[in-house]
């Protein structure tokens, strides 16, 4: 086991080995999961962003998808009207990625600060369950826009947004791409959860009702990281959109909420890095365990994967309180 | 500094705060006494607005402090201390202390300014500790301090605020005989630049500090005197202290 000064060295390994992974796949000739790896790096984009929620200000948000849905379908809808030559409330689409990505993130932010100041309002179980029927909500509305492909989504058919110089149509370099903005918002995240507003998150999970009588506001900082929390899974969103090229309701759905609940639950939370190791494993058991079934010729378990699945899950919580990171990290103090 | 005017509050058929009309007086140290029960709490936490009188008014240095919402009443200089110990478990003396003045300072919203960077605020901080009491514990996680301690760093958290009127709600409680003295001693020389309403079962801290004293039975404030026509007045003695053995006690 490895103490908490070793995580320095941890994050330069971990970035190295980021880094040097499409050579790795593509030299084992296995550069087909190179595509995993853009999943597992857009993924951890969404997983640290609901733990500066859950970990980091005690908020368990169960909803946490809709707005990674909200950002994927931002670019969506662009990418639909540009197609179509069409537009939308007046506005014509656009591949343009310096104008999609930043309203990704804008509009998803919107979202997230309309539901946010409603579901804070709840504390508990109630907002967990708030959170929820949001996310549902979002979800029977992306079913119900007929216009966009309803149920099935829809295509983009034109390929992933522009940006100049950056060919993102290019496997590997929308890799390093998504590399790149996974970096910036771990590190804008690392600053954030050590800064002055991070101590208040931190006093509010603690002991939120002192706060009123020492002059602060819970509401308006949960807000402001409900908004923070909620444009990072736009982010997130919207480069999924690009991975994927596809846009559909199941992105918003409960079991995706889920998912990145899972995620961050089995890395640790409260830790940036246990998230990410969480996508990391979650993507890992996701796309090998079918594989290692079939392998073996348990065509039964390769179709129920999620049975074996689950309780590896199970396991890990159970014996490890603070996840995967509780296992490698020893905590100081 | 404060007046409080007709106030009442009920909790369905029990009412806590029985048409009470208070006033505290700038520079003074205003105790409030009562048995248990008599809602001396409710009375502190709807001055300091965590409960909303049904009716009444109070005014807190010139201002209809109903009016303002509660976590804006700290940095109006109404600051409240709590009976049942409220800290942040897992911060350590110094941060409990140093968020305080980060929120006082309106510093809340800094999503970039490194909390532990701040020598300023650390070193105000310190001295706060210093005055407490706290210095050697700077470094404790609050969870792990001695009950006592952590009373005093309840005190520590409500001066950081520097309050004009500290709403002092049974500072004492649970504290050994030493620590009791030098919390007494330290509230003695705030007395110049802060106003307080203490609230306190310690007579010997009640009569040693109070310059006014108000007694709190079932709700209703039956006398507001000096103290020693407190310890005199027949209805106090009736209702409160003839469970006490204060008459044989000197006024400091």
């Amino acid at each position: 086991m490895l103490s908490e000064k070793h995580l320095p060295a941890f994050y330069a390994l971990g970035a190295l080995l980021l880094i040097i992974l499409p050579w790795i796949l593509t030299a084992a000739d296995s550069s087909y999961l190179i595509s995993t790896a853009t999943r597992l790096v857009i993924f951890a984009i969404g997983a640290v962003s609901l733990d500066l929620l859950i970990g980091y200000t005690g908020l368990v948000s169960f909803g946490h998808a809709a707005f990674f849905g909200v950002g994927a379908y931002v670019v969506g809808i662009l990418a639909f009207h540009n197609f179509e030559e069409t537009t939308f409330l007046g506005f014509d689409g656009t591949l343009t990625g310096l104008i999609v990505l930043p309203l990704a993130i804008l509009i998803s932010a919107l979202f997230a600060l309309i539901i946010g100041a409603l579901a804070l309002r709840t504390k508990g179980v109630y907002f967990i369950m708030i959170t929820l029927s949001f996310g549902q909500m979002l979800f029977f509305l992306f079913v119900s826009l007929e216009a966009y492909g309803g149920d099935d989504g829809m295509m983009m058919f034109e390929g992933r947004n522009i940006l100049p110089a950056i060919d993102l149509n290019d496997r590997i370099t929308f890799y390093y791409f998504c590399l790149a903005i996974f970096t910036a918002f771990f590190l804008f995240c690392h600053r954030l959860v050590r800064s002055k507003f991070g101590r208040v998150l931190a006093a509010i999970r603690q002991n939120e009702d002192r706060m009123t009588s020492i002059g602060i506001r819970p509401y308006s900082a949960k807000l402001l990281i409900f908004v923070i929390a909620g444009a990072g899974a736009g982010l997130a969103g919207a480069l999924m959109a690009n991975h994927t090229e596809f846009v559909s309701p199941g992105l918003t759905h409960w079991t995706k909420s889920g998912d990145l609940m899972i995620v961050v639950i089995l890395g640790g939370i409260g830790t940036l890095i246990g998230p990410v190791m969480g996508a990391f494993v979650f993507l890992l058991l996701e796309e090998f365990l079918p594989i290692i079934f079939h392998e073996l010729g348990m065509d039964l378990l390769k179709e129920h994967w999620r049975v074996v699945f689950g309780p590896i899950l199970i396991l890990i919580v159970l014996f490890a309180k603070t996840g995967l990171y509780g296992l490698i990290f020893k905590k100081e103090g | 500094m404060l007046d409080i005017q007709n106030l009442s509050k009920s909790f369905g058929a029990l009412t806590a705060t029985d048409n009470v009309s208070l006033t505290v007086k700038k520079g003074t140290i205003h105790a409030l006494i009562g048995p248990n029960g008599a809602g001396k709490t409710t009375l502190i936490s709807q001055i300091s607005g965590y409960l909303t009188p049904d009716s009444g008014s109070i005014t807190f240095d010139g201002q209809d402090l109903l009016a303002l919402p509660a976590h804006k009443r700290p940095h109006a200089g109404l600051v409240r201390s709590f009976q049942i110990t409220s800290v942040i478990p897992e911060f350590t003396v110094r941060d409990n202390v140093a968020l305080v003045l980060q929120s006082l300072n309106n510093q809340v919203f800094r999503i970039f300014a490194k909390a532990s960077a701040d020598r300023e605020e650390r070193a105000k901080a310190e001295a706060i500790l210093e005055r407490t009491g706290l210095s050697d514990e700077a470094d404790t996680r609050a969870q792990n301090l001695a009950h006592g301690q952590k009373r005093q760093l309840e005190i520590a958290m409500a001066l950081a605020a520097d309050p004009k009127l500290l709403l002092l709600d049974e500072p004492m409680a649970g504290m050994g005989v030493d620590e009791s003295r030098s919390l007494t001693d330290l509230l003695n020389s705030l007395r110049d630049t802060t106003t307080m309403l203490l609230v306190e079962h310690d007579m010997d801290v009640v009569f040693s500090l109070a310059d006014e004293i108000s007694v709190l039975v079932y709700g209703k404030i039956i006398a507001t005197d000096t103290p020693e026509a407190i310890r005199t007045n027949r209805d106090v003695q009736e209702a409160y202290l003839g469970t006490h053995e204060l008459h044989n006690e000197e006024p400091a």
